[in-house]
């Protein structure tokens, strides 16, 4: 049989020749916009802005792309990251719970349905895309009952319980950006460099393969949707430093734009190949998006759209990518 | 026996790198039940797929009812009158039986359908058959033989002239074949003329009249049933002149202490009751017919699949196997028969693949030790000599040889004892096929155990020391070297149990 010198090298050459592509239409689309609001949107408080959205988002990009690295998929991490703050804020205003521990149940909750996720997922072997929905309502109602369906406003920056916003910036310095990044080194290191990330990459390549090689999948499988859970606990507490209010009830269109940063920066849906370094630039991408939008003048709701279509674009060009090597 | 109805003359096909059918005839006539036999890769099925349009022949003439044919796909065959009763069944179980005959061409009262209809109609058909099946009920509620005679049942509705059988009594019970027999000398009676394939001998000789055997995409010759003797179509079928040189004695010492014991190993239809052993230094091969049960019995062994029962020992201590890990760390090593899907992570590097079962020997605290997996995997592609500009090649880009050789290097990094090859040369060249024998005889050489599954007889004769044959699931012998012959291994292969 003739040796098919294709494409599979090319095509990880794609991803990272996708990287610099996908700089380039950030940094177009940060002019476009620039030009379009006639210079407006240089300003300082719309970096910010974008900053701020970039956080939350890009955590939930980051754990979510463990997931689809190991072919499998989440749809509660909106939910999941709103439970968390919703839940533990209750406790803070509600309960008089200390700042510091609450913070910590905060994310202590994403891990709680990473581990419920993964269990289902690996060990009952219920498809990820059913759990993910069943958790997704799951995390939607129990903030709903543990709040009596009320929203949560955390503490401004004055109090004395204030210091946990010093996670987004400290008096100017973007702190959160750091935080953020520096994360991202670690899970790019985990990914790539340790034997967890190894057995994740390749389960999600070929899961009998790695079985029968004598590995125990399930457990491996499971940790990516308990990384993932932990970092929307990370999510939350970004989340209510930079928006005080959390609703129940809330969390779906985060999902969507949380994927498609994932899947645009060349992580597969078919899962054995993440980026997690495309996952941040894709989620810059979907935050300067947004911010544009709104400079422009236009609706949050058509953000839906264009995220939407978004969406659709990425998963196509991944698919379509997918069939040409194949 | 009536004349003949149809005639396939000279029919070439070939895939990339194999010759499946070379210049093969069949004739079938009126009236009669032919037995179409030969071992597996003879290519029986590659001919009835030409046949009902599947595949396009490559050169040679279908003639049908005296006209040249050639059918673009199986509806067209279907309409002409010739069908085929798959070995696996296509029935939708939710559906009733009635729905299931007509499905694609169910009987309409303006847009609805006309359920009534169907259900009289199926009636008829049972009739005509003299076979006894509600047609209201539904399917997924009738055994496998009344499912199959359901089958049988449609392939008559449509009119059919052609009815081929691809291994029918597979799944069913000695009374459900004589019921299908029955329907079969119905359909004789009709002048429905009939291609049987299988290899179960008891029945070819009952209800056969005429033997085709292929062997090697070959035609080899026609016997008519009652004139011939089992051991006349085991010749045919296997009747080779082996080139390479089959081994004539084994290779292992008389003592040579046993490394694997496996004690009626039970894991459902496909392996029951089977027990063998494996000595050091020693290649026992697993022979047997498509659907023996090799491939289950290491699955179950190696913990890949459930069992219900069994007890296996490695170096006469009792060990349990629940799973592929636990085998893995008794130092057994499974290469499975479909590479490209079991057997390595395509999307990653050699260096990534070698070292696979054996991360733990690779890890630098928490951190993945590339510089030795790239020394390690180096230093099996120089022993394997697997081709490849480097480790750092996915393996999907290599030939199938190499990608054996890989999966190997695993094995081997692992330092598994035990090897357990399942068809280690499918789909491979002669010249990478021939490499990998010399390593296996090396491996061995340095005291390393291996099981061999494989449908090749030249590969089983020339490598084995020991042969254990298969037949649906059970163990139906055990041969030394020296006094294995083709044709005996063919007939334990083919349903004799000693």
């Amino acid at each position: 049989m003739k040796v098919e010198k294709i494409k599979q090298n090319a095509f990880v050459k794609k991803v990272g020749f996708n990287r610099i592509v996908l700089i380039f239409v950030l940094l177009l689309m940060y002019l476009a916009f620039g030009a379009l609001t006639g210079g407006s949107f240089f300003g300082f408080s719309r970096i910010m802005n974008t900053l701020n959205y970039v956080y939350f988002l890009g955590f939930l990009s980051l754990g979510v792309t463990f997931v689809i690295a190991t072919g499998g998929i989440d749809f509660s991490i909106g939910p999941v990251m709103f439970c968390c703050s919703l839940v533990s804020g209750y406790c803070l205003t509600t309960y008089g719970v200390p700042m510091a521990p609450s913070l910590i149940m905060s994310i202590l909750i994403g891990v709680l349905f990473g581990v419920f996720n993964g269990y289902l997922v690996a060990y009952w072997k219920v498809p990820p895309f059913i759990v993910s929905m069943a958790s997704m309502n799951i995390a939607k109602g129990i903030a709903a009952v543990f709040t009596k369906t009320q929203s949560v406003s955390w503490p401004q920056s004055t109090t004395d319980d204030g210091w946990y916003r010093n996670f987004i910036n400290m008096n100017g310095i973007p702190v959160g950006l750091f935080i953020f990044l520096g994360i991202s080194v670690i899970c790019a290191i985990v990914l790539n460099k340790t034997k967890w990330g190894r057995y994740i990459l390749c389960l999600g390549s070929n899961e009998e393969a790695v079985r029968l090689s004598g590995v125990n999948v399930k457990k491996w499988k499971m940790l990516a949707y308990i990384i993932c859970g932990t970092l929307v606990g990370v999510a939350s507490i970004f989340f209510v430093a930079a928006y005080t209010t959390v609703q129940p009830g809330y969390g779906d269109q985060y999902n969507n734009e949380a994927i498609a940063g994932c899947v645009m920066g060349g992580t597969s849906m078919a899962g054995g190949l993440a980026s997690i370094s495309g996952t941040v630039i894709g989620v810059f991408i979907i935050s300067l998006l947004q911010q544009g939008i709104l400079a422009l003048g236009f609706t949050k709701e058509y953000q839906y759209i264009i995220t939407g279509l978004i969406v659709i674009a990425a998963v196509y060009s991944d698919v379509s990518a997918r069939r040409r090597k194949n | 026996m009536g004349e003949v109805i149809l005639t396939m003359k000279g029919i070439d096909k070939s895939f990339p790198g194999v010759h499946a059918l070379d210049h093969v005839d069949l004739e079938v006539r009126k009236g009669e039940v032919l037995a179409l036999m030969g071992e597996n890769g003879a290519g029986k099925s590659t001919l009835m797929k030409v046949l009902t349009g599947i595949y396009k022949k490559d050169s040679g003439t279908i003639t049908y009812e005296g006209k040249e044919v050639e059918f673009k796909n199986t509806r067209e065959a279907q309409d002409a009158g010739i069908v085929i009763v798959h070995q696996e069944l296509n029935m939708l179980g939710h559906l009733t039986v009635a729905q299931n005959l007509f499905i694609g061409r169910e009987f309409k009262k303006g847009i609805r359908i006309d359920d009534k209809k169907m259900n009289e109609e199926a009636k008829k058909l049972f009739d005509r058959l003299n076979v006894h099946i509600d047609p209201t009920e539904t399917m997924s509620n009738l055994t496998v033989g009344k499912q199959q005679m359901c089958e049988i049942a449609k392939a008559v509705s449509f009119d059919a002239k052609v009815i081929i059988f691809d291994e029918p009594s597979a799944a069913l019970t000695e009374s459900e074949i004589e019921e299908m027999f029955k329907i079969i000398r119905d359909l004789k009676k009709k002048d429905i003329a009939m291609v049987y394939i299988s290899h179960r001998m008891d029945e070819i000789k009952v209800i056969t009249d005429r033997v085709t055997v292929m062997r090697d995409g070959t035609y080899v010759g026609t016997l008519i049933t009652e004139k011939c003797t089992k051991e006349d179509i085991i010749n045919m079928m296997v009747g080779r002149v082996i080139y390479e040189d089959p081994k004539t004695e084994s290779a292992v010492p008389k003592d040579a202490p046993v490394v694997l014991k496996v004690e009626h190993l039970n894991a459902g239809r496909m392996v029951q009751d089977v027990s063998f052993e494996l000595r050091k230094g020693e290649i026992l091969g697993f022979s047997g017919l498509m659907g023996a049960g090799r491939t289950e019995t290491a699955r179950a062994l190696f913990g890949a699949d459930p069992k219900e029962s069994g007890d296996i020992y490695i170096n006469g201590q009792k060990v349990t196997i629940n799973n592929p890990q636990d085998a893995v760390n008794c130092g057994i090593g499974y290469l499975s028969e479909d590479r490209k899907r079991y057997g390595i992570v395509v999307q990653k590097t050699i260096a990534e693949n070698t070292t696979m079962a054996s991360m733990k020997d690779f890890m630098n605290g928490i951190f993945i030790n590339k510089k030795k997996e790239v020394e390690v995997a180096d230093q099996y592609v120089e022993a394997l000599a697997t081709k490849t500009p480097g480790v750092d090649e996915l393996v999907v880009n290599l030939s199938g040889g190499n990608q054996q050789k890989v999966v190997i290097a695993k094995w081997l990094t692992r330092n598994s004892d035990i090897l357990i090859f399942d068809e280690p040369t499918r789909g491979i060249d002669v010249g990478a096929k021939n490499e990998i024998y010399k390593l296996m005889n090396k491996l061995v050489a340095e005291g390393k155990s291996i099981i061999m599954i494989s449908s090749e007889m030249t590969e089983i004769l020339r490598m084995s020391d020991r042969i254990v044959v298969m037949c649906e699931g059970k163990k139906t012998g055990e041969l030394d070297i020296s006094e294995a012959k083709q044709e005996t291994i063919m007939n334990l292969a083919t349903r004799e149990i000693e």
